[in-house]
């Protein structure tokens, strides 16, 4: 909102300069986002919180400037030179829910011309269009003291009576803005006895607009319910300066005296003969009182404050105190102040004038809990180890496309959750899978021609249940030729599952799960499980997903697991076995295996055929190329035999070794070297 | 065997030597246990006494040689094995497996968390799909009011009052109903708010929320606590100050600014020409809000604080463009 420094001159002596001022009233909590020097004038542009109404005006944002200052406000009084009548022009309202008053005052023989200079120029400086000298004035007291007024045509107006109701459905009004609007039940309307004539507190009706050919007009001063006004809005679609005043509460004292202030500008300025007032509804607010204790407010706020300092601050606001005891003020709320609800309300009034600059910093003592988050720990653990793997991190969007999901593939039968009120398409549901957006960032990294991508994220998914559900996850990513130095030169390597596989082993390892599985479920599409439980799967991206993600003439390898099931399973408390104290004895195998057979079920069979010696078995090499024939791949197996009793001597061994060669090629056709 | 013989003999083989091993190999033949001088020197017990003292003699200094020249055949050979070497060069990239990256905002997110726990704060999580009542009744934002307009929400569809939540702080309502004060807790986490995305916002954005309760807790604790903070993340040379503001949760409430740290104060593009920035909300703990939790506000007062950490990395890092964060382009991410 927009304040000239010589308008709230009119109310409020300032001594200081217009920086200065800007300065104060951030401080108090009217943060001012800019001040510019403008036609002989300071314009503020203050952002007003939504809990103080009162200082969308000048005179609000005056009296705020008279606490800060300490000095009076002025021009409080108001009069008319002609007469008031109590007319007989009837106000009808539907429900005083909706408008607990309204105010009409007929104003006759007024000359429509254009606005003096001085309003004009005024109005101009807060953002507002001069129309002719009835609008303007209704705009300048609106500015001026936060009212919104509205003048009707009156000769326009088809009865002698207002109705204050709700629309009906199938009803339409055209506003001043030059467009039409249907109504229903959600928006409150003033109408004659025909029809609509404004868009209650929002907009007033182009049939019934002040023109330059008006000469006597209905002006409406009134207070709607905050609520009604919301919907009213958002149903019809605008916003006016009005309907944002009107939102945030009115203050029902000023009502009367925004009216008269009007009839004293149209009287002076356009030549106006007031005729009648008449008023219907609440017609005076009920003062609300709090006792506020100031040993309560300098508890809160850490500093010692003086009574005599608080009961000062709130008169300078505008509110009425009385000592009840030594500590104890009753305090009266003004009518302007709805917000001011308990005692600790005025605790921030008192701090705010007072300075929370001049209230010394102190440091609490922390009764801390020592419990670790677990899961937290864990998550920074994985991250840790995937990095130290040279992954790096990603953070992908939570709200994705449902096309992007189907054409990918990645929607695995699972159903997600929509979002109601999504800004556009891309946001229309919560993910299930980590895996599109990682897709995605791999196919935007590609495009920047990185040759190896590999990245992770640890975030939520979401899947549609009885209720909706959220589940921790990890997703990694490889695609592309790994490059790395080793002594004898540079070694490119091209990833797949097997990348994958290996990370994820670490991090098993690592954390102390050992029972986990990789199953093959197909040629591309490996499910992971803990203790036959299953926490997830890897996989390399068919051709659909590819082409989908804008992927060309590239491998994409990923894996997603849920940490949710992953840590029910990690083992972090360690056990020290004693070490051996017999050496162990190693052997190898090397042999050339068919493609189909799996190391897996070799070491799972060697492992129970080298009982009770056999204590480790590995592989420690494979190979497949030139001197292998194709469709086989070289292997060499690492056999560790050891006891716990004695020293193995080789002719010990020898018949369990030549057993375990046996088994290879009996059973798995693998042909020794 | 004649010793002149042997004599002459190792000089020219000597010569032939080019390697470490072949010298191991002559000094066998010599020197070694079953080697020629070995068997020269058995052959002593057999000679007269005069032949015996001058052929031991003889032997003697055959030994002596054949140390001496083995010695310096050794001297060479390592010279010139030195000499290779020089091929080696360190200026060679070294051989490590390279590290990848942790996000900027996990980093930040950290290094937040990292403070406070040090100031014996704990660390919590919850969920991102919140109820209504969490998001907003509990935290005194009534729902149909103006303040609720800062918190444009994700509803979801099909779950009725369920909502992608729009800020940390229904965590506070979590925790406070959950756990008896005094409490001490940072909240880190993803948040949603339909925002059109452009360089400065994003409807996905991260937060870190605090808050602090207990029977003695003050106005002046939250100030004295977070100026510690801002000094440990954004410097010790940094200015603060508390500006008087509205949430609903919390009251008294304040903003709170430091100095721009690009100019220091003197007002630039960064700052918005004001010489302040501003990084967090923050107040004592509305009583409404108690009352929500089953907290007694006659017992007990508390602060909370919140701020965006993807507005802070931005600051610290000199981010200029939020979107950056969820592009994840691997040349941005390698800069952290």
């Amino acid at each position: 909102m927009k304040v000239t420094y010589n308008w709230l001159k009119d109310f409020v002596d300032i001594k200081i300069p217009a920086r200065e001022l800007a300065d104060k009233l951030t401080m108090a909590g009217l943060e001012v986002v800019s001040l510019e020097e403008k036609a002989g004038d300071f314009v503020f542009e203050i952002e007003i919180t939504s809990n103080r109404p009162d200082w969308l005006s000048i005179l609000g944002v005056a009296r705020e400037v008279s606490a800060i200052t300490n000095s009076k406000l002025k021009n409080q009084d108001l009069k008319l030179k002609g007469k008031t009548t109590k007319g007989d022009f009837k106000i009808e309202i539907e429900d005083k829910t909706d408008c607990s008053l309204y105010s009409a005052r007929i104003i006759k023989n007024l000359k429509v011309a254009p606005s003096p200079e001085w309003i004009r120029k005024r109005l101009e400086l807060v953002g507002c269009r001069s129309v002719n000298n009835v609008v303007d004035i209704t705009n300048y007291v609106l500015f001026e003291l936060g009212e919104p007024l509205h003048a009707f045509d009156l000769d326009k107006l088809n009865s002698e009576k207002i109705i204050v109701r709700r629309g009906k459905s199938g009803e339409k009004i055209s506003t001043i803005d030059g467009t039409e609007s249907n109504l229903s039940k959600d928006v409150l309307v003033i109408a004659d006895k025909d029809k609509a004539v404004a868009v209650a507190g929002v907009m007033g009706g182009k049939d019934t607009e002040v023109s330059f050919a008006t000469k006597n007009i209905l002006l409406e001063a009134a207070l709607f319910n905050p609520i009604i006004i919301r919907r009213s809005r958002q149903a019809i679609g605008k916003a006016s300066e009005s309907s944002y005043r009107f939102e945030r509460g009115i203050d029902l004292d000023m009502v009367a005296r925004a009216s008269l202030r009007a009839a004293q500008l149209l009287e002076e300025y356009c030549g106006a003969e007031e005729v009648s007032f008449n008023l219907s509804g609440l017609n005076k607010s009920k003062e609300t009182k709090i006792d506020l204790d100031i040993t309560y407010a300098s508890k809160i706020l850490g500093i010692n404050l003086a009574v005599v300092k608080v009961k000062q601050i709130l008169i300078g606001l505008g509110f009425k105190t009385k000592q009840k005891s030594k500590n104890i003020l009753s305090v009266g709320v003004p009518s302007f102040r709805q917000d001011v609800k308990q005692p600790v309300d005025l605790v921030e009034e008192a701090a705010r004038i007072f300075g929370f600059e001049r209230i010394s910093n102190s440091v609490p003592s922390v009764k801390s809990d020592v419990t670790l988050n677990m899961q937290r720990s864990l998550v920074s653990d994985i991250k840790n180890m995937l990095v130290g793997l040279g992954l790096s991190e990603a953070i992908t969007y939570s709200l994705i496309d449902r096309p992007g999901l189907t054409n990918s593939g990645f929607e695995f039968g699972v159903n997600p959750v929509g979002i109601m009120n999504p800004l556009s398409q891309d946001q229309e549901i919560l993910r299930p899978t980590l895996l599109l957006g990682l897709g995605r960032a791999i196919s935007f990294n590609l495009n920047q021609k990185q040759e190896f991508i590999s990245l992770f994220e640890i975030a939520n998914i979401f899947k549609a249940g009885t209720g909706p559900q959220e589940e921790l996850s990890l997703g990694i990513v490889l695609s592309g030729v790994k490059p790395f130095f080793t002594a004898s030169g540079l070694v490119k390597d091209e990833v797949n599952l097997l990348n994958i596989k290996g990370i994820l082993e670490t991090i098993f390892k690592r954390l102390g799960v050992t029972d986990y599985e990789f199953v093959s479920q197909a040629a591309n599409f490996v499910d992971i499980y803990i203790q036959k439980e299953k926490i997830g799967s890897m996989l390399c991206l068919d051709q659909q997903a590819l082409n989908s993600l804008g992927i060309k003439n590239k491998d994409v390898f990923l894996c997603e697991l849920s940490l949710d099931k992953f840590f029910h399973f990690v083992q972090l408390n360690k056990k020290f076995a004693p070490l051996p104290k017999y050496p162990g004895i190693t052997r190898d195998i090397s042999f050339i295996l068919k493609d189909g057979f799996s190391v897996k079920d070799i070491l799972i069979l060697l492992k129970e055929k080298g009982q009770p010696f056999l204590r480790e078995v590995k592989v420690t090499d494979y190979y497949k190329g030139k001197q292998i024939p194709s469709g086989w791949r070289g292997l060499t197996l690492s056999c560790l035999y050891a006891s716990g009793e004695r020293t193995l001597t080789e002719k010990e061994i020898q018949p369990a070794h030549d057993l375990l060669c046996a088994s290879l090629t009996q059973q798995f056709e693998a042909k020794l070297r | 065997m004649d010793i002149n013989v042997v004599l002459s003999q190792i000089d020219s083989e000597i010569q032939n030597i080019n390697s470490s091993e072949a010298l191991e190999e002559f000094r066998l033949k010599y020197l070694g246990r079953k080697g020629i001088v070995a068997e020269l020197t058995s052959a002593i017990p057999s000679l007269s006494k005069e032949e015996r003292a001058v052929f031991g003699q003889q032997v003697n200094s055959l030994k002596n040689k054949l140390l001496s020249i083995i010695a310096e055949k050794q001297k060479t050979l390592s010279a010139s094995a030195n000499k290779a070497s020089v091929s080696f060069d360190i200026g060679m990239p070294g051989i490590a497996q390279e590290f990848g990256h942790l996000h900027p905002l996990t980093q930040i997110t950290e290094e937040i968390c990292s403070i406070f726990s040090r100031m014996g704060f704990s660390v919590v999580d919850g969920p991102e799909i919140e109820t209504e009542y969490n998001n907003f009744t509990g935290l005194n934002i009534p729902l149909e009011h103006p303040s609720r307009e800062a918190f444009d929400t994700f509803y979801l569809k099909d779950y009725s009052k369920m909502l992608l939540r729009s800020h940390t702080s229904p965590v506070q309502v979590r925790v406070m109903k959950d756990k008896k004060p005094p409490l001490a807790i940072v909240v880190p986490g993803r948040v949603y708010r339909p925002d059109a995305v452009d360089a400065s916002h994003s409807f996905m954005f991260h937060q870190v929320e605090g808050f602090m309760v207990g029977k003695d807790i003050k106005f002046s604790d939250l100030k004295g606590l977070l100026e510690i903070f801002a000094k440990a993340i954004f410097g010790n040379d940094i200015k603060m100050r508390f500006r008087p503001h509205f949430f609903p949760f919390t009251e008294p409430s304040a903003e709170v600014d430091i100095s721009c740290i690009i100019c220091k104060g003197k007002g630039c593009s960064a700052c918005g020409r004001k010489g302040w920035l501003e990084i967090l909300g923050s107040g004592m703990i509305h009583p409404n809000v108690f009352k929500q939790v089953g907290i007694d506000p006659k017992k007990y007062t508390g602060f909370a604080f919140g701020m965006g950490v993807d507005r802070i990395a931005m600051l610290k890092y000199g981010i200029n463009d939020i979107r950056l964060f969820f592009e994840n382009d691997l040349r941005f991410l390698r800069q952290f």
